[in-house]
């Protein structure tokens, strides 16, 4: 399956500018992106259009965890999809050039909550997002498969339109 | 060959080949305007085009459709097909999907593109073309001339008008008005043909196929996003229209709800039921 994710470069921009803000203990910030879904030929685009920043306090102190986020993180979010009939993806940055990769951390930990967001949007995709300072790359849960699978394209659409 | 083909416009940098050859664009409307988009994003390096039209040719076409040959009007040839031929004569590569069908009927394969270009005649199909590429974040650029006033006294215009995702929209820009469409809604019928020439259109189209290149393979660093050319036919000017100059917010309010965006009645289970 086709999945094309896209991302208004204003949104990035604010995205990446809040995941830079230094925390009082986290090692680095997350957030979630609330997006929209359409058919195309062979698959769906995922069209990013809002920025959700994890609360200052609904993190955890876990130092074994560059960020934890507590259970009003998560809480915040389902309800956020469910009021708005959106589909979720959870975002955070490395702060380097070229393609990010997902640590293992991170794939151990996404199927912890990410299928979470079917309980309240059970008939949209959801997933995780990865942005460095010039790319991105995405694990997405679509409903219809049985593995989360990765987007083909990322694209950032603004003055400029490129692949990330 | 590939390379040589295009080894006037490296400038676009390295990899503009490739992004080009791999670029969808739609192009909705291929008379006057839009056979010029095709003809020129051919010669570009576009692999991709998406092309609806119902129309076939006519007699009054003739004046200004590129591609178009004096014998496709007995033949009653589709718009779509003379751009098709049109694009494969450039590029032979090119994957040219070309239906006689208004562009509603190929939202599918609009939403797949990476780029959209207008070439339509009135506000309302503006309007509801703007909405759809808002709807899937598609880059829209719309064109359009017009001939106006009376004998001895006519004046040529247009526009070229782009509508980015987050940036201003059509109606941000006040090319669309309520009023407009009142007062487009209330002729309804009564318009008649419209006067329309090679050259504006012509004008028109080489600025807008310039802006595309530009949105994919950009030639300089900065660039604002915002894109509303002011086409003077009886100047022979294209300026920055004035519009441009008093924004005070370059976020458009227009579309910046949730709902304004995706498929509203999109479920999984279609996907399952495609894929299956």
């Amino acid at each position: 399956m086709d999945i094309r994710l896209k991302l208004p470069t204003l949104l990035l921009q604010q995205i990446r500018t809040d995941l830079r803000i230094p925390h009082a203990f986290a090692a680095e910030r997350v957030g979630f992106v609330s997006c929209a879904v359409g058919a195309i030929v062979g698959g769906i685009a995922v069209l990013a259009h809002g920025y959700h920043p994890v609360d200052d306090g609904d993190y955890v102190d876990n130092p074994r965890y560059g960020a934890m986020m507590g259970s009003g993180a998560i809480r915040k979010a389902l309800q956020f999809a469910f009021n708005n009939k959106a589909a979720m993806f959870h975002v955070h940055l490395h702060e380097h050039m070229g393609k990010p990769r997902f640590s293992r951390t991170d794939l151990a930990e996404y199927p912890k909550f990410v299928p979470d967001f079917w309980k309240v949007q059970p008939d949209l995709p959801h997933g995780a997002l990865l942005l460095s300072e010039d790319r991105a790359t995405a694990l997405v849960w679509h409903p219809g498969l049985r593995q989360p699978q990765p987007a083909g394209e990322i694209w950032e659409i603004g003055a400029k339109m490129r692949k990330l | 060959m590939a390379k040589n083909v295009y080894a006037r416009q490296s400038f676009l940098g390295p990899h503009s080949v490739r992004t080009l050859a791999d670029l969808r664009v739609g192009i909705v409307g291929v008379g006057g305007g839009g056979s010029h988009v095709a003809q020129q994003l051919a010669h570009v390096g576009v692999g991709h085009f998406v092309i609806p039209d119902p129309d076939v040719l006519k007699a009054h076409n003739l004046n200004r459709t590129v591609g178009a040959r004096w014998n496709d009007i007995n033949r009653k040839t589709a718009k779509g097909r003379i751009a098709e031929r049109l694009i494969r004569g450039v590029n032979p590569r090119a994957r040219v999907v070309a239906r006689p069908v208004g562009w509603a009927d190929m939202r599918l394969e609009l939403a797949t593109c990476d780029a959209l270009l207008g070439c339509l005649d009135t506000y309302q199909q503006r309007a509801e073309l703007e909405a759809f590429a808002r709807r899937y974040q598609i880059p829209y650029l719309d064109i359009g001339m017009d001939v106006t006033g009376q004998e001895g006294e006519y004046v040529i215009s247009g526009q070229v008008i782009a509508s980015i995702p987050g940036y201003p929209c059509m109606r941000c820009l006040g090319f669309l008005t309520e009023a407009k469409l009142a007062r487009e809604a209330a002729r309804y019928g009564m318009a008649g043909p419209r006067p329309q020439v090679v050259w504006s259109n012509g004008t028109l189209a080489s600025a807008a196929v310039g802006v595309v290149v530009r949105w994919f393979c950009p030639w300089r660093r900065a660039d604002t996003g915002l894109t509303y050319l002011d086409y003077d036919g009886n100047r022979d000017r294209l300026t920055e229209h004035n519009r441009l100059l008093y924004l005070s917010d370059i976020r458009c309010g227009h579309y910046a709800h949730l709902g304004s965006v995706g498929d509203p009645f999109w479920k999984a289970t279609r996907a399952r039921r495609r894929q299956a």
